[in-house]
């Protein structure tokens, strides 16, 4: 008996029973790096989410099923060719061993592509309307083409059903191809194939027919479908029901994904993947209303990040799946842990979506928070197990993200862990991150941190600044250095931070400095800090310039985060300039000039402000590393062959090791290294302690 | 002279009268409903039952058992070397000398009573018991100085002539009269030594003969139920109301008690202050039979509870009057007080028989008992769920399905942890051992029932029946050698209580818990599993009550847990010692309040041991120790233990 056990009833999809309402559900891992192929570390991502209870995991997001639909921006799988189908053998197999399930999502993505690589193939859609995010230009589909996809289609499901996966579900979301087909907005043909309700329907419908005719009955065929694109030229909700009805009335779609929002501008692909600016769950009542109108179950994610979310959804009956994708990318042991009443333990998603901006860069999908989450198969565990070696006294200096998962492992390790913090509270610079208008819920990751910390019985000393003395009287026998940095103001003396002319975004959102009413923010960094800075003095009623030298502000900010900053700052009226260099600031009849230069032309302009605020990322807090640096017996030093192959780092291997005789071990990690990120802070801590 | 008649006629009269008592004394016991017993073979076996089952009990404590011996077989072979040589005046030299060693032997067993009485622990009852070995001196001494002439130590004349002898002559008389009066009268007549009587009569007619020489079984015979067609009973009550509706051999039974308070020591309601004792229930119970009330009791009351309030009559109804029905449900059913009692009394069968007044003719089950009993009865399953419900756990686990395959080597009995997260742990642990082991293994999934363990305990024997039935009906399709079980309730009902409902459905089909099992397996080979790792930490093992006192399982989970190389830190109660989580028969359900919580009680005896985790074997023993506050060692089911320890096949090689 358990508060969840909503959560626990099986369900069967088709004749797929699904032991629990989970689901992972189809995103783009881009670890399909093989040429399309499921790799080691693709089979071990899944096999983790299997062993920690998923129900159900919907694989590779928009792999495609034609050879003209390219796979290798994005890493997706390639079913265009039988070489797959022994790679879904293992990837069954895995998933199968622990009592999951998996199917893959298929699809041609038609324009939603590029055209500049791989193959060089035309892209198609069905009147040759070119997309604006991927600056996707394409051709007009033929007929000819369209017969070849549909066949392309069968054969893609026929390859995971005989490659052992448990279905396969059609994608006509995102602006797929059979999307696009459905779109008055993207679809202007005349001929059979558009037009009418039933012509722009036929080409998903021929699909539908042709790959049941080859999967037979029983298989599992799911369709992703978008609740609404929010478009005013695109298909509403209205719209959506019709189109889930008249295909669930084949009685050949097996459960409905749905999905708010269309994505083909980047204001819409934002809603695609909320982000933590976002209520939670924020389209259910279109999942709700597709639910409304067909007779198989529906799936839906969205926003839906803890246990007793998903069961309030489930026990209103909104739906009968709630997909936990990024749940899962945070904890791949979600489910175990609800089974194991370890509900605190769970690591929860906070929306940065570090994941999917990466994927959108190309780049493989990581967890902010979470290192171990696809590195399985590099031996880097979600579950540390308890050291069978000697208990080692642990000090870790600074307790911001890179210190506490420090502090965390080697907790879990058994090892006695004190965590030394010089602020009145844990986490760090996640804590200033929290300040910003819809940025609060980055606290989470800190929380969690600071959970585990206190229930692996590490001790905390807040307000302590450690020196050299304090460490040396804690005689640690490693000594972690996670001291993080400072706002980096005096690189150019010219700014006059020495004398007090310009503030750092640090001074403005932990409230240090009071707002000014006319403000200038200098942003060299274009990520989070300086957009935040900006979003929180606009909302204490500044007005703000938002200046960099780079190509746009918030440039380093991924394509899921960025519409969200830009939907406040433009609501706010904050004036975004580009290309502009801080040359220098100075004081004048009490006002404070800012000197700046265009980077193309050299032309300097100037403005009048009240307040000039700097994001120039930060210097590394170094003093108290080489205070102890020449007393250790590794002098600071961390092997990068072994940290790089997750191995133990030899001095921990050295038997004749004993720190009487040769001082302790030291290592510094995070920002008081150089100016990285939360995630590598935590890759670092993570690899390093989990072998002390 | 006078001595010469006195003494026959003395001991004449006080065996008669001791005849009538016994004859009076039976009366009381025949007010009981009829049972059959097999007089005669009972009484042959009394002999072999007295010596071996009881003194097997008694032996636990050897310095009480070796002064009973001297002090109860020097009076037994005294009284019938007295009736020889004193009242039938056999004049033998060896007889007398008998006599004198058999008073001997009884007078240093006495002094040691004496020594026990004078700073006696809380549990013994004081009162009439603290005269006894006064008596037995007396007894003895008396005795000795009657037959030292015809010993020949003394001249015959030492009982005869002169003045000094009146004196000698009154003195011996009365303290002739005073110890035959305890030895004999009080025998019968309700005197301390009333035990040796009832208590040999007790073990030929007992109730449950089957327990002697160590037979399993459950003492709760099925209620004749009067909803039953062409039953007997029709119009009569269901269960105990009256000392009239117990059996007869019942309240023989209850008046076998010495009063030694051992059940008192170890009950864990008593302990936790909780409105029973087992002792003074039995004392009441024969208040109750015999009349009277309980101001003579002597002993510790009820916790909180006044003595000398309570008035018993054989056709009053208990619960009104004579103890309250809090007492009744206090009770876990732990039998803890049954495995201690030298004289074999079945305390918790007699509240059983009682609670089943309360909950099938009154409907008196307290707190959550009507609500579970409901639920039981609307979906088979104490806590109400979906009985569709009954299988989720196992959606990923691959089970075959009874229904499906018909015949197997084994049927996993899963019980009602199917529908709790925490228990489903257990179950995924030992599915994992059975997939490692190759078992030929299958479930009933949603055919399966609560085995009825809980509505049973309740008193509510109408449904325990119906689920049984119901149960046997549905294993009745199917064949399978053996029914394994993780929960020690539900081994409990199907191995020992599923009996006499006509059904051959476990004919043949070996009951096991889940361990006996796992180390079946591993002593074949079946199962392999890697040494546990302990760190340093310590390990002990918590007996369940049903697994270990109702069905004598004290090995299996041990020689499991010395089989992955732990070292079990044993506590103090462990074994047929063991105390009680608090969970057994609807405790937790009834929840009648007390002082502490046993649970809380059986954890600091785990951490009195520096254990870390404790291994358990049962569900309900899971979630009491569970429910302890932290910090507190973890606990595990040794099926969890054993789970995590299976060595992993090699690289490449496929489960």
């Amino acid at each position: 008996m358990s508060q969840y056990d909503v959560l626990f009833e099986p369900l069967n999809i088709n004749k797929l029973t699904i032991r629990n309402r989970i689901v992972s559900t189809a995103h783009a891992e881009v670890y399909a790096t093989d040429g399309g192929m499921t790799t080691e570390r693709y089979i071990k991502y899944y096999e983790e989410k299997a062993k920690g209870g998923c129900g159900l995991c919907i694989c590779g997001g928009s792999s495609v099923v034609s050879i003209d639909s390219p796979n290798s921006w994005w890493s997706s799988v390639n079913l265009s060719t039988d070489r797959i189908i022994p790679h879904f053998q293992n990837l069954a197999d895995a998933v199968h061993k622990h009592g999951g399930k998996i199917m893959i999502q298929i699809t041609h993505m038609g324009r939603r592509s590029r055209w500049d690589g791989e193959n060089w193939p035309n892209l198609m859609s069905p009147s040759g309307i070119r997309e604006p995010v991927h600056r996707a230009t394409c051709k007009t589909i033929e007929v000819e083409e369209m017969w070849r996809v549909i066949g392309d289609f069968a054969q893609a499901a026929r390859r995971a059903k005989e490659g052992g996966l448990d279905g396969v579900e059609l994608s006509a979301v995102h602006q797929h191809l059979i999307d696009q087909f459905w779109s008055p907005r993207v679809n202007k043909r005349t001929d059979e194939w558009g037009g009418t309700f039933e012509g722009r329907m036929k080409f998903g419908m021929e699909v539908l027919k042709a790959v049941r005719a080859e999967v037979g009955p029983d298989f599992v065929v799911g369709m992703r479908i978008t609740g609404d694109e929010f478009h005013p030229d695109g298909l509403n909700h209205d719209d959506m029901k019709q189109i889930a009805k008249y295909y669930d009335d084949t009685n050949m779609v097996d459960y409905f994904g749905v999905v708010g929002s269309g994505c083909d501008t980047h204001n819409t692909l934002a809603n695609v993947i909320p982000n933590m600016s976002y209520p939670p769950e924020p389209f259910l009542h279109l999942a709700a209303g597709i639910k409304d109108v067909v007779n198989v179950p529906v799936i839906h994610a969205q926003n839906i990040k803890d246990p007793n979310q998903a069961k309030r959804i489930l026990e209103a009956g909104y739906v009968d799946f709630v997909g936990m994708t990024r749940a899962h990318i945070a904890d791949p042991h979600f489910i175990a842990k609800i089974k194991m009443d370890q509900v605190d333990q769970i690591r929860q998603c906070v929306g940065a979506n570090y994941c999917i901006d990466r994927q959108y860069q190309g780049l493989d999908v990581l967890c902010v928070q979470n290192a171990a989450t696809s590195r399985e198969y590099m031996g880097l565990p979600h579950i540390i197990e308890k050291t069978t070696g000697q208990i080692r006294n642990v000090v870790v200096v600074g307790g911001g993200p890179g210190g506490l998962e420090a502090a965390r492992v080697a907790a879990e390790r058994g090892h006695k862990v004190t965590l030394i913090e010089k602020a009145p509270e844990l986490g760090g610079q996640i804590t200033l991150a929290a300040k910003a208008p819809q940025r609060d819920q980055i606290a989470g990751i800190a929380r969690w941190l600071v959970m585990e910390v206190e229930r692996l019985g590490v001790e905390i000393r807040l307000n302590t600044e450690a020196d050299e003395n304090l460490v040396k009287e804690l005689n640690p026998d490693v000594c972690i250095l996670t001291t993080g940095g400072r706002p980096f103001l005096d690189q150019n003396p010219a700014w006059g931070a020495a004398e007090g002319l310009v503030v750092s975004t640090w001074d403005i959102l932990s409230g240090k400095v009071e707002p000014g009413k006319n403000v200038l923010i200098y942003d060299t960094i274009c990520e989070f800090s300086g957009m935040s800075a900006a979003d929180y003095l606009a909302s204490k009623g500044s007005l703000v310039e938002l200046v960099t030298d780079d190509i746009k502000p918030g440039v380093g900010i991924g394509g899921t985060t960025f519409p969200t900053y830009y939907r406040s700052l433009y609501e706010k009226e904050v004036i975004m300039t580009s290309d502009m260099l801080l040359e220098k600031v100075y004081r004048e009849d009490g006002k404070l000039v800012a000197v700046l230069e265009n980077e193309y032309t050299a032309q300097q302009e100037e403005r009048v402000v009240d307040q000039v605020v700097v994001e120039n990322g930060t210097k590394a807090n170094e003093e108290l590393y080489y205070a102890l640096k020449e007393s250790s017996c590794n002098k600071g030093q961390i092997d990068n062959e072994a940290l790089f192959d997750i191995k133990p780092q030899p001095v921990l291997e050295n038997a004749s090791f004993d720190k009487n005789d040769n001082g302790m071990i030291l290592w510094r990690l995070g920002d008081c290294v150089s100016q990285r990120n939360i995630h590598a802070a935590m890759f670092d801590a993570l690899r390093l302690c989990k072998d002390l | 002279m006078i001595l010469d008649w006195l003494l026959p006629t003395l001991i004449a009269v006080l065996l008669v009268l001791a005849g009538i008592g016994a004859v009076r004394r039976a009366n009381l016991w025949r007010a009981g409903q009829a049972e059959k017993v097999d007089v005669i073979a009972g009484l042959m076996a009394m002999p072999k039952r007295y010596l071996h089952d009881l003194h097997h009990v008694v032996e636990r404590d050897k310095y009480m058992s070796r002064t009973h011996v001297a002090t109860g077989g020097g009076f037994v072979l005294a009284m019938a070397l007295v009736v020889l040589v004193h009242l039938f005046g056999i004049e033998s030299k060896i007889l007398a000398w008998m006599l004198l060693g058999a008073l001997t032997m009884m007078f240093c067993g006495a002094l040691f009573v004496f020594k026990r009485r004078i700073n006696p622990p809380s549990r013994l009852s004081k009162g009439p018991w603290m005269r006894l070995p006064k008596n037995l001196l007396v007894f003895s001494i008396t005795f000795f100085v009657l037959t030292l002439p015809a010993a020949g130590v003394l001249p015959e004349s030492f009982t005869l002539g002169a003045m000094g002898n009146w004196i000698l002559t009154i003195v011996l008389s009365v303290l002739v009269l005073l110890s035959l009066s305890e030895m004999l009268f009080g025998m019968t007549w309700g005197g301390p030594m009333k035990h040796a009587f009832a208590g040999a009569l007790h073990l030929a007619f007992h109730r449950r003969p089957e327990r002697f020489g160590g037979g399993r079984s459950t003492g709760l015979k099925a209620v004749e139920l009067a909803s039953d067609s062409n039953s007997m009973t029709f119009g009569k009550i269901h269960g105990v109301a009256k000392p009239s509706d117990f059996k007869w051999n019942q309240l023989l039974g209850f008046d076998a008690c010495v009063q030694c308070g051992r059940c008192e020591a170890v009950c864990p309601a008593f302990a936790a202050g909780q409105p029973l004792n087992p002792k003074k229930l039995i004392q009441d119970m024969v208040v109750g039979f015999a009349g009277g009330t309980d101001e003579k009791y002597a002993g510790s009351p009820y916790p909180n509870k006044e003595v000398g309030k309570a008035k018993g009559g054989v056709d009053q109804i208990i619960t009104e009057g004579l103890i309250s029905s809090e007492t009744l449900w206090s009770c876990t059913t732990c039998r803890a007080c049954v495995e201690e009692c030298p004289m074999m009394i079945e305390h918790v069968d007699a509240i059983v028989d009682m609670r089943r007044f309360l909950t099938l003719e009154k409907g008196e089950t307290p707190n959550k008992g009507a609500q579970v009993l409901e639920n039981i009865i609307a979906t088979d399953n104490p806590n109400g769920h979906s009985p569709a419900s009954r299988t989720h756990w196992a959606a990923d686990q691959n089970l075959k399905v009874m229904k499906d395959v018909k015949q197997v080597d084994v049927l996993f009995w899963v019980s009602d942890g199917a529908f709790d997260m925490r228990s489903q742990r257990i179950l995924r642990s030992f599915v994992k051992l059975l997939k490692a082991a190759n078992v030929d293994v299958a479930i009933l999934g949603d055919e399966e029932l609560d085995s009825g363990d809980v509505a049973r305990r309740l008193g509510d024997d109408a449904t325990f029946q119906s689920l049984a039935k119901r149960n046997l009906a549905v294993l009745s399709q199917y064949q399978f050698n053996k029914i394994v079980t993780t929960d020690p309730h539900a081994f409990h009902c199907l191995k020992n209580e599923y009996g006499g409902f006509g059904s051959d459905a476990l004919k043949g089909v070996d009951v096991l818990h889940h361990t006996t099992f796992l180390n079946q397996l591993i002593k074949e080979g079946r199962l392999e599993l890697d040494a546990f790792a302990s760190n340093g930490g310590k390990v002990t093992y918590h007996d369940p009550c049903y697994l270990g006192r109702y069905n004598g399982e004290y090995e299996a989970p041990r020689e499991l847990l010395a089989s992955l190389g732990i070292k079990i830190a044993e506590m103090e109660r462990s074994g047929y010692r063991s105390r009680c989580c608090g969970g057994g028969g609807g405790a937790p359900i009834t929840d009648i309040p007390g002082e502490r919580r046993i649970a809380d009680m059986r954890m600091e005896d785990v951490t009195s041991t520096g254990a870390d985790m404790v291994a358990v074997g049962c569900q309900q023993c899971t979630a009491m120790l569970e429910g302890v506050v932290e910090p507190r060692p973890v606990i595990r089911d040794i099926a969890e233990i054993l789970a995590g320890q299976i060595r992993e096949p090699k690289e490449g090689e496929r489960v």
